[in-house]
C-alpha cells in the first residue's frame, strides 16, 4: 500500500514537472495553428488554420530570408568551428606543450565574459570595417562564441581515445594529419558530430549580437521574432509559426545527438 | 633486415631520468628481449627506437643510419602494442591492410597479401568483423597480422602476450618463435615474464632502474647471472638467496655449511637454483632446517624448509611427501653451480 502510494506520488511529481516544461512548448504550437481570435484561448478547441505559416512568409514579415540567415550563419559557423576546434583540441588533448593548461584555461575563460559586455565593442569594430548588417559579421561573432566552447567539448572525446591507435597507425606509416583523419576523427566521431550539433544550437538561437550587429539584410529568425511585437499589440499567432519554424530543425537535431549519444566508437580497440 | 644501435641514450623526463645513458647493439636477424620488471625503463627504451619518444641526448641508428629525427612511419619498423592498438571502426581486414594502403599497395596485391597473413595467423575465417566482436587472443593475432603484413625491417613487440590468458599465451609464445624463425626479422621484445624472455630470446638484456644490469644469451644469464638482482629475477621459482658470511672456506648461514671457494668475509649472500638441490634424509648435509612447504606444481613438488630467517626451496620428485615442519635436509646435487654476491653492492664474487 505504502509502495503503491509511493509511487503514485512520484508518478504525479513527473507529470507535474512535465507539464510545466512542455506547457508552453506545446501552448506555443497550437498557437501557430491559431487563427488571431483563438491567440489567448486555453481551449484546445479551435478551428485550425495555416493562415499563420503563409503570413510570415510573406511581406512585410519575410520570414524565409530571416531563415536563410540563419540556416547560412549556422552552417558557416559549424563548417569553420567545428574542424578549427578539432584540431585545437587533439593538440591541447595530445601534445604536452609549456603552458598548456594555461592556454586552455584562457580560451575557456572567454565564455565567462557576459555577452552585453562585448556586444559594444563589436558594433564599433564592425562600423568601422562598414560590417554592420551582414551575414559575415554574425559569423565572425558566433565564431567568437562558440569555438572556445567546441574546443572544450571535443577535448573531453578525444581525451577519452586510448592513444595506441594513434600511435599503431604513425608506426604503420601514417602522417600525423592522415592518422588524424583515418583514426582519430572516427573514433571520435559521435563527440564531433555531438559538439557540431550543439554549436548549430547555439548560433542558431543566439539573439544579443544579431540584434545588435543586425538591421534588414542579415537579420536572423531569433531577432526576427521581436518584429512581431508591434504598434498593434504582440502578434502571438504569428510569433508562435515563427517558433515553431525556429523549433522543428532544433527538434530533428536533438533526435540525432540522441542516436549518437548511445553509442561510442572506441569499443574494441585496446583491451 | 638490419642491425639496430643505441648509442649512448638517454631519456629524462623533466629531472626524472627515465634511461641512463648506455649504449646496446642488436644484432640483425637477432630476437633481442628487454626484460625487467616495471618501471624499469623497457618499454621507454622499445618507444625511443620506434620515435614515439623523442631521445634526450644520443643516437638511434637503424642499419648504420642515424634516425633519431626520423618520425615513426619512415623507420621502417613494426610494432605490436600491449593494448593491441587496434582501428575499432575498421574491419579485421581494413586493419590488417592499412599498412600496405598506407604504402600504396595495389588493391589485388593488398587483398592477396592480408588474405595469406591472416592465414598465417587463423584470422582468415574472422576478416569481415570489427575488434569488438573478437576475443583478448583473436585481438592480439590481429594485432600481430598487422605488424608482419609487410616485411618490416625491425619488429618491435610491447608485452604483447600479456593480456593474454597463461594457456593462450604458452600457444601464442610458439607462434612468436616459429615467425621469428620463418621470417628472420631483426626483434625487440619487451617483457616483465622472464619465462618468455628464456624462451623466446636469442639475447635477453635484464634492465634495472633504466640500466642494462646484464645482456646475454638466455643460458648465459640463467647460469651466470652477473648480480644478485639479475640472479632473483631469472628462474622460476627464484634464486635462493641465503644471507652469510664465508669463514674458512665455508659459507656459514642458520643451518647452512657449505664449502666454497672465497677468502673470509662477511655479508656474502649465497645463490642456488631449487633444481640443483636434492632431497636428502643425511643428517650431515649441507642444508637443514624444518619442512615450511609443499607445493605440487604438477611434474614436481616445491620443498621448502626454514631456519631461522633462511628460508631455502628445492625441486623435488612430484611423489616426495613430508610432515609440515618435520626436519629435512637438502644437498647440492653434482656439479650444482653455487654463486656468491656480495651483499651490500650485489656485485658477482663467484
Amino acid at each position: 500500500m505504502r509502495k503503491t502510494l509511493s509511487y503514485l506520488a512520484e508518478r504525479a511529481l513527473l507529470v507535474l514537472i512535465s507539464i510545466v516544461v512542455l506547457f508552453p512548448i506545446a501552448w506555443m504550437f497550437l498557437t501557430a495553428f491559431k487563427q488571431p481570435r483563438d491567440a489567448y484561448s486555453l481551449s484546445l478547441i479551435f478551428e485550425p488554420t495555416l493562415q499563420n505559416f503563409v503570413t510570415v512568409f510573406s511581406a512585410p514579415w519575410n520570414l524565409g530570408s530571416m531563415v536563410m540567415n540563419s540556416v547560412i550563419v549556422a552552417t558557416v559557423t559549424v563548417a569553420i568551428a567545428v574542424p578549427c576546434a578539432t584540431l585545437a583540441a587533439y593538440s591541447f588533448s595530445r601534445f604536452r606543450v609549456k603552458g598548456r593548461k594555461f592556454l586552455f584555461f584562457l580560451i575557456l575563460s572567454t565564455q565567462f565574459i557576459p555577452a552585453v559586455v562585448i556586444v559594444l565593442p563589436f558594433f564599433l569594430m564592425f562600423r568601422q570595417l562598414d560590417m554592420l548588417d551582414t551575414r559575415v559579421a554574425l559569423i565572425i561573432v558566433n565564431l567568437a562564441i562558440v569555438t572556445p566552447f567546441v574546443i572544450w567539448m571535443i577535448k573531453g572525446f578525444i581525451d577519452a581515445i586510448p592513444t595506441d591507435s594513434e600511435e599503431a597507425a604513425m608506426i604503420d606509416g601514417a602522417s600525423r594529419l592522415r592518422m588524424i583523419k583515418d583514426i582519430v576523427l572516427p573514433m571520435a566521431a559521435p563527440g564531433i558530430m555531438t559538439s557540431s550539433i550543439f554549436c548549430f544550437i547555439l548560433t542558431w538561437n543566439e539573439f544579443l549580437f544579431a540584434l545588435i550587429l543586425s538591421r534588414r539584410d542579415a537579420v536572423t529568425l531569433p531577432v526576427g521574432l521581436v518584429s512581431f511585437r508591434t504598434e498593434r499589440g504582440d502578434l502571438w499567432e504569428l510569433m508562435s509559426a515563427a517558433g515553431v519554424m525556429i523549433t522543428v530543425p532544433i527538434f530533428i537535431m536533438a533526435l540525432f545527438i540522441q542516436k549518437h549519444f548511445t553509442r561510442g566508437m572506441t569499443a574494441g580497440a585496446v583491451k | 633486415m638490419a642491425e639496430v644501435q643505441l648509442v649512448d641514450i638517454e631519456k629524462k623526463y623533466g629531472n626524472f631520468l627515465a634511461v641512463p645513458k648506455q649504449s646496446l647493439t642488436i644484432h640483425d636477424g637477432e630476437f633481442l628481449v628487454l626484460l625487467g620488471p616495471s618501471g624499469c625503463g623497457k618499454t621507454t627504451t622499445m618507444r625511443m627506437i620506434a620515435g614515439l619518444e623523442d631521445i634526450t641526448s644520443g643516437d638511434i641508428m637503424i642499419k648504420g643510419e642515424r634516425i633519431n629525427d626520423k618520425p615513426p612511419k619512415d623507420r621502417d619498423i613494426a610494432m605490436v602494442f600491449q593494448n593491441y592498438g587496434l582501428y575499432p571502426h575498421m574491419t579485421v581486414r581494413q586493419n590488417i591492410e592499412y599498412p600496405l594502403k598506407l604504402r600504396g599497395m595495389a588493391k589485388a596485391a593488398r587483398k592477396d597479401r592480408v588474405h595469406e597473413t591472416a592465414k598465417k595467423v587463423e584470422l582468415d575465417e574472422l576478416l569481415d568483423r570489427r575488434p569488438s566482436e573478437l576475443s583478448g587472443g583473436q585481438r592480439q593475432r590481429v594485432a600481430l597480422a598487422r605488424a608482419i603484413v609487410r616485411t618490416p625491417s625491425i619488429f618491435l613487440m610491447d608485452e604483447p602476450l600479456s593480456n593474454l590468458d597463461a594457456k593462450l599465451r604458452v600457444t601464442m609464445r610458439a607462434e612468436l618463435k616459429h615467425l621469428h624463425h620463418e621470417l628472420g626479422v631483426t626483434t625487440v621484445y619487451v617483457t616483465h615474464d622472464q619465462m618468455e624472455a628464456m624462451t623466446l630470446a636469442s639475447r635477453v638484456a635484464v634492465m634495472r632502474e633504466g640500466r642494462i644490469v646484464q645482456l646475454d644469451t638466455p643460458k648465459k644469464i640463467y647460469a651466470e647471472p652477473a648480480d644478485l638482482f639479475v640472479a632473483g629475477f631469472i628462474g622460476s621459482p627464484s634464486m635462493n638467496l641465503i644471507d652469510g658470511a664465508v669463514k674458512d672456506g665455508v659459507f656459514r648461514a642458520d643451518g647452512v655449511e657449505l664449502p666454497v671457494d672465497l677468502a673470509d668475509r662477511d655479508g656474502v649472500v649465497l645463490g642456488i637454483r631449487p633444481e640443483e638441490l636434492d632431497i636428502t634424509q643425511d643428517k650431515g648435509a649441507a642444508i637443514s632446517g624444518n619442512l615450511y612447504a609443499l607445493e605440487l606444481t604438477g611434474e614436481s613438488t616445491l620443498v621448502t624448509l626454514r631456519n631461522g630467517p633462511s628460508s631455502v626451496c628445492a625441486r623435488g620428485h612430484a611423489d616426495f611427501e613430508a610432515e609440515i615442519n618435520s626436519p629435512c635436509h637438502l644437498a647440492p646435487k653434482a656439479g650444482a653451480r653455487i654463486h656468491l654476491f656480495d651483499r651490500a653492492t650485489g656485485e658477482r664474487l663467484g
